[in-house]
């Protein structure tokens, strides 16, 4: 019987050409950056990654997610017993039974992803993946009838010559895809770059319901500083890229791509694969980045990256959302990647588009983005009668007001909190002049120079006072401050104001009255929600003030974004659509007459949107809007006059 | 591009209108961009002052290799040494901006170099639109977008104006590598400037339109009359016929109507 | 107005004191001229003068008497001559290079020859002032700026662009008159150019952005504006407008004066004249008129021969860009470019703060809107409520009749 000494040697050569791939699959990541990880308890968390972590998120997707688990642990266990029945040749009928049973198991998980994908939505890729199926099929299809014999189900040497030739065929074509493509690339590459990225992780925090957002910092003394080619990444971010499914949530999710802005974070991570090893983009199958042709893609892992392989408008199209990240199966990190490569444009070759030239210039020189007078920060507050750090030194909340203090409209949202903070007695000082721009929009604009020099700076002039916490109404100053800031010695505890007026509605230091008016809806910010997994509070407090939040279809986790982040209303990369009238289309939806936001960014940009529109609000504002000012306060001003007049 | 031509834009400190904070110099910035148009990388960019100076590597972030300073200290008569410089060096078109914005600004740096080396000056240029035969030819800014073209044979200085194309982005990177190279020079102390007495600008009141009223009808027009600042004129329920003609008014009476 | 005749005693004093600088003016008209065939002639209407209960009396003091002694209030007001101010062979002479942009005398140019006359107040000597005017002009009233003796050059060699030309020539004026002064409006018309040239070509060390001199100091912005240098008050200097306040109080003799050589030189720069701009490739950022239109237009073929018509530059609202009707590079606002015009016109533009931003140095804004309540009407110096449509079109209208029809013509 052929198939007998056939089988064996059709394994150990297709093992034998897993081997060659995976060495030279290993070789190109390593021809990364270094990248410090623990190879062993990495690899010992994987299983625990996978099973766990990963499934989290597949998870939100039950179909895909039992189908995965029926194919893939039906694959795993078949190929285990494959190679003990058929490579090993142990004869037991167990084993045989066993093997049987998973390549059932996983016939039946792949009779699934054919289903899938007899009609799929677009933001799966074709092409190879639209074999996937097939190939599966094949594979548990042909092990299940060869093992039938060794089960004792059917003689030995059943059907002849045809069914052994078919037989034979369909373990050359199953083990190919299967074992031979997963190491030398196709469609099943995933599981073996999958496993390994799970384990060796840029950001192992993740694991294990942690969060990780905040952005690395970039050695600044580096001969090129940022991502100019492929090789430039650090090796396990490579491994990342390679780990990709292409199954396109993030595309899904994509702000930039929905308005038809020139980006796809599916293809942008296929690109930096084709960059890593070498080729073009002429294969790949699934939707293009918006407006820009398939095809003329070229890269190599020496070649720099943005003259060729990726239009430099793709990466500033993004806004750094994160929702790409956050839906993504394999966690990749699609923001590293861009403001890596962003970081090579701004520093190295001084082509930051739209206004982003001169933002950098008036950070550098006036610490604010829009090059207004550094000593007029305090001017909004000039009838506040606020605490200044430098003068009292110490107090319980420093109060970090942000940029919002040169704009008129933000100025009102400060304005609403301050009023809280005073009601309910909080001890709070503001650093006044001596604050300066957090940094945030200078580092996902890739100038991580500025964002250093800023964060040094504001670390420096913290350092010198005594505070328990930060609060702040920006989620963009609170995420750096939270989140990046360490890296510079500043280690804060820090609040969002939702967070902070929630907590002070709960101890009953601020009384409040109900929120009068129509429908609301809430939309979560980025750097609040997505960023910090802040999305309790805020809907806690609008709940306090008696309002039932009308949810739009996308919020929480998969909140969309305004547009208003990484810079991107600076670089402005025309689309077909504005990101945030996408956005107010999602609160019409709602019938909502106000959308409450917890974002001066998200105000400015929701507010863009031309009218008519629901009224957009901070949820300050609201609070501020109904709070009861208790006869305490006043009664002690009371008290105070007449000791003076005394 | 000409392959031989030999240009030399000069930059000095700038400064921040806002923060007062040193910069690249707006003006001097845009000599070196039309020096790197012109004759890219092979551009010179010269400066007279210290060498430490960090606002200079927002110069040589815009992609220059080399920076060379004429070493001096911070009383030192820049102009001097740099007609120093220049006549030994004599390239064929030096580059400056029209008015610096530190120190005295008074604008008289090319002026003063042109009359040094004897060669034609030319002022508040926008652009230069091509060199050939020896020859260059000349757009100079006028107020309000106009141009004149104007003829002038190399060697030549001219200033650079505002209208002249915006500087490329400096990038920090280059900018830090590139080598900037000290050349020790003989400096000359500039006394007249050691006696001005320089403190932050005082505001000037704007004059006010005095009506030297004659009579009392005069006077009285005068004390009546709607006062100028005060919030806009509202047009609501004319005829647009109306409407419009006020506009147009307004618009000959502002001299824009050409 | 009371018609009562008043007595003028200071005027009667000068008519009477043929000392007096003023006494020419104030004196009473000639009673007694001889024609033009030589022979004496009367003039009955100028002898006597008017007395103060309004009878006519005949002045037999030959004339010493005056009959402006009386003025009639407020009718007469407006006639009244102002004194004339004259300097006999002067001792110094304050040099004012003027720009007369256009031919006249610009606002700047009166402010440096008020600037001329108070450095010459109060100094030892007879100062005049002294106003150099290369080329052609149409100024009528030099004698009412300040204009004591006027050098005005002429010839086809002062014709274009020819600053070296005009410096050779001022160093000609350095030998001849040796001024105590030399002035310029330090001004992007010409007076900057030509006073540092001349400051180079003399070595002299000049003020620049001077905005309040006397004879012992000058303050001058320095610093780009950043800070005032107080310092002796050179020879040379480039005055800031505003320097000093116009003369409007005297009239001046305006007497020419020449210059003995003319030199002649060859100029290096040659003009080529000045290149043709059309309003709409001017870059938004120079414009000087914007038409800017928002989502509030509807007709864009009416819009755009508006701004044609009208000579000015086009702007837009992002909308109006988003929405496909303008190129991306005329975007006005915090996204786009932020504009520097003498005049704005908004037309159905709501004024949202990212296009505020963009419009805060312009000088005077036009709001065309629907909407009365908007922001841009809050900001704007001119608002006109109503459909854009019918506004432009009267605009149109007015715009073509001004040029005289020409627009027809070119059709
Ligand atoms: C980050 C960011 C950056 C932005 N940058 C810019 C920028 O650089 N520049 C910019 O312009 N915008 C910018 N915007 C957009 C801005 O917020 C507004 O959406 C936009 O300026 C509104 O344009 P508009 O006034 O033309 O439209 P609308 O707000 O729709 O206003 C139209 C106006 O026309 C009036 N109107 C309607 N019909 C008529 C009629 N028949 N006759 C007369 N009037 C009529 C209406 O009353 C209304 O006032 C930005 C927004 C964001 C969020
Ligand atoms: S971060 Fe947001 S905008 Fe950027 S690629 Fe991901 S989903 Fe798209
Ligand atoms: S990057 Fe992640 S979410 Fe996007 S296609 Fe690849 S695996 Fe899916």
């Amino acid at each position: 019987m052929i198939l007998d000494w056939l089988l064996p040697v059709l394994l150990l050569s297709v093992l034998a050409l897993a081997l060659a791939g995976a060495v030279r699959r290993v070789s190109l990541w390593r021809a990364g950056q270094p990248s410090p990880v623990n190879i062993i308890s990495g690899l010992m968390a994987m299983p625990r990654r996978y099973l766990v972590d990963l499934h989290h998120v597949v998870e939100r997707d039950k179909y895909m997610s039992n189908t995965h688990v029926a194919t893939a642990g039906g694959f795993v266990l078949s190929l285990v017993l494959i190679l003990l029945v058929h490579l090993f040749g142990i004869e037991s009928k167990l084993l045989a039974w066993a093997l049987l049973a998973s390549s059932v198991l996983m016939f039946v998980g792949a009779t699934f992803v054919y289903k899938r994908r007899k009609n799929p939505p677009s933001r799966l890729s074709k092409g190879p993946w639209m074999r996937l199926p097939k190939s599966l099929l094949v594979f548990s299809a042909t092990f299940f009838i060869i093992t039938l014999p060794a089960a004792g189900i059917l003689p030995e040497g059943f059907g002849g010559w045809v069914l052994a030739l078919i037989l034979a065929a369909g373990v050359v074509w199953g083990l190919g895809e299967m074992v031979f493509g997963m190491t030398w690339g196709g469609p099943m590459k995933h599981a073996f770059a999958g496993a390994l990225h799970l384990a060796f992780h840029r950001r192992p925090e993740r694991f294990g319901g942690g969060r990780s957002t905040g952005l690395k910092p970039v050695d600044l003394d580096a001969p090129v500083l940022g991502v100019q080619k492929p090789t430039d990444f650090k090796w396990n971010q490579l491994l990342g890229f390679d780990a990709c499914v292409q199954c396109g949530k993030c595309e899904a999710m994509c702000p930039a791509f929905a308005a038809g802005q020139p980006l796809n974070p599916k293809k942008l991570i296929q690109d930096m694969v084709i960059g890593l090893a070498g080729g073009t983009d002429a294969k790949f199958a699934g939707s293009p980045y918006p407006g820009i042709e398939l095809g003329n893609a070229k890269g190599g892992p020496d070649s720099t990256i943005t003259e060729g392989l990726v239009n430099p408008d793709t990466l500033w199209s993004c806004t750094t959302c994160r929702a790409c990240v956050e839906e993504c199966p394999m966690m990749i990190e699609h923001v590293d990647a861009i403001v890596d490569m962003r970081r090579f444009l701004t520093l190295e070759k001084g082509n930051t588009p739209g206004k982003g030239a001169e933002v950098l210039d008036n950070l550098i020189a006036t610490d604010n983005p829009n090059g207004f007078e550094p000593g007029s920060r305090m001017n909004w507050a000039a009838d506040q009668n606020l605490k200044v750090m430098s003068e009292v030194k110490e107090a319980d909340v420093l109060f970090w007001v942000s940029d919002g203090a040169f704009d008129m409209r933000s100025q009102r949202i400060l304005r609403a909190f301050v009023k809280l903070l005073k009601a309910a007695n909080v001890d709070f000082a503001v650093l006044g002049d001596e604050e300066r721009d957090s940094g945030d929009v200078a580092r996902r604009l890739g100038d991580d120079a500025t964002f250093q020099s800023l964060a040094k700076r504001n670390v420096a002039v913290m350092n010198q006072y005594r505070f328990k916490r930060i609060v702040t109404t920006d989620p963009h100053a609170f995420h750096v401050l939270k989140n990046e800031y360490g890296d510079f010695g500043g280690h804060y505890e820090v609040l969002h104001h939702t967070t902070f007026i929630n907590e002070l509605v709960k101890e009953g230091r601020i009384q409040l009255g109900a929120h009068k008016g129509g429908t609301v809806t809430y939309h979560d910010p980025c750097y609040l929600g997505r960023y910090n997994g802040e999305y309790e509070s805020p809907r806690e407090l609008l709940a306090a003030l008696g309002i039932q939040v009308a949810e739009m279809e996308r919020s929480g986790f998969r909140s969309r974004c305004c547009g208003g982040g990484g810079g991107a209303p600076i670089t402005d990369i025309p689309g077909e659509r504005r990101i945030a009238d996408m956005r107010m289309e999602d609160a019409n939806a709602t019938g909502a007459e106000l959308v409450a936001v917890g974002c001066q960014q998200c105000t400015a940009m929701l507010e863009g949107v031309v009218e008519p529109r629901p009224e957009v609000k901070d949820i300050a504002e609201l609070v501020a809007d109904v709070l009861v000012e208790s006869a305490e306060p006043a009664s002690r001003k009371r008290d105070e006059l007449a000791v003076e007049v005394a | 591009m000409q392959p031989e031509l030999n240009i030399v834009a000069l930059v000095s400190v700038g400064q921040h209108p806002k923060s007062g904070r040193a910069r690249r110099a707006e003006q001097d910035a845009r000599a070196v961009e039309l020096g790197l148009r012109l004759s890219g990388e092979k551009v010179q960019v010269l400066h007279a002052g210290d060498v430490a100076e960090e606002s200079l590597r927002s110069y040589a972030g815009m992609g220059l290799k080399q920076l060379r300073v004429l070493q001096q200290s911070a009383g030192a008569d820049a102009s001097l040494a740099l007609g120093d410089y220049l006549s030994e060096h004599q390239p064929d078109i030096v580059l400056t901006g029209v008015r610096a914005e530190s120190g005295e600004s008074s604008g008289m740096t090319p002026y003063l170099l042109a009359e040094k080396l004897g060669w034609p000056l030319v002022t508040r240029i926008a652009d230069i639109a091509k060199i050939e035969n020896g020859e260059a030819e000349i757009l100079q800014a006028l107020p309000r977008g106009q141009r004149r073209a104007i003829k002038v044979r190399l060697p030549f200085v001219a200033s650079v104006d505002n209208a002249a194309e915006a500087p490329r982005q400096s990038a920090y990177g280059p900018g830090r590598r590139a080598q900037l190279e000290p050349l020790p020079w003989v400096e000359a102390a500039d006394e007249v400037r050691a006696s001005f007495d320089e403190a932050p600008a005082r505001k000037r009141p704007k004059r006010l339109k005095m009506v030297k009223a004659k009579t009392a009808a005069e006077r009285f027009k005068a004390a009546t009359a709607k006062s100028q600042g005060g919030g806009g004129r509202i047009m609501k329920d004319e005829p647009p016929r109306e409407q419009a003609q006020a506009i147009f008014d307004l618009l000959l009476e502002e001299g824009v109507l050409r | 107005m009371s018609d009562i005749i008043r007595r003028d005693p200071r005027a009667e004093w000068i008519a009477r004191n043929r000392l007096h600088p003023l006494h020419a003016e104030m004196a009473a008209p000639v009673a007694e001229t001889r024609g033009p065939s030589g022979l004496i002639r009367k003039n009955p209407h100028a002898v006597g003068f008017i007395g103060p209960n309004g009878i006519k009396r005949i002045d037999r003091m030959g004339g010493n008497s005056a009959a402006v002694g009386m003025r009639r209030g407020a009718k007469s007001a407006q006639q009244v001559e102002l004194p004339l101010h004259k300097v006999e062979s002067p001792d110094f002479y304050v040099v004012a290079v003027v720009d007369m942009v256009g031919g006249r005398l610009t606002g700047h140019d009166k402010d440096v020859l008020g600037q001329a006359h108070k450095l010459i107040r109060g100094a030892e000597g007879n100062g005049a002032v002294m106003a150099v005017v290369f080329g052609e002009h149409k100024e009528e009233a030099f004698d009412k700026a300040g204009v004591d003796r006027l050098l005005h050059l002429t010839g086809s060699e002062f014709d274009g662009y020819c600053p070296e030309q005009k410096v050779a020539n001022l160093v000609e004026i350095e030998k001849q008159y040796q001024p105590r002064y030399w002035l310029f409006p330090d001004s992007i018309n010409g007076g900057n150019e030509l006073g540092c040239r001349l400051a180079a070509r003399l070595g002299e060390r000049p003020a620049t952005q001077a905005w309040q001199v006397d004879r012992e100091t000058s303050v001058c912005r320095g610093s780009g504006g950043l800070q005032d240098i107080t310092r002796a008050t050179p020879r040379l200097l480039l005055l800031a407008e505003e320097c000093a306040d116009q003369i409007d109080e005297t009239r001046h003799e305006v007497l020419a004066v020449e210059l003995d050589t003319r030199p002649s030189i060859i100029n290096r720069l040659q003009d080529c004249g000045q290149v043709a701009v059309d309003p709409n490739s001017v870059s938004l950022a120079e414009a000087e008129f914007i038409l800017s239109a928002g989502n509030g237009i509807r007709d864009w073929e009416q819009f755009h021969k508006a701004a044609e018509v009208l000579g000015a530059t086009e702007g837009a609202s992002r909308v109006a860009v988003d929405d496909g009707y303008m190129p991306r590079f005329r975007q006005v606002g915090a996204t786009g470019t932020w504009v520097t015009a003498r005049v704005y016109v908004a037309v159905g533009i709501s004024g949202a703060v990212q296009h505020m931003q963009g419009i805060g140095q312009c000088d005077k804004v036009v709001a065309v809107n629907t909407d009365a309540g908007c922001d841009m009407v809050k900001r704007a110096d001119l608002s006109v409520i109503g459909d854009s449509q019918k506004v432009l079109e009267q605009l149109i209208e007015l715009a073509r009749d001004y040029r005289q029809g020409g627009a027809e013509n070119a059709a």
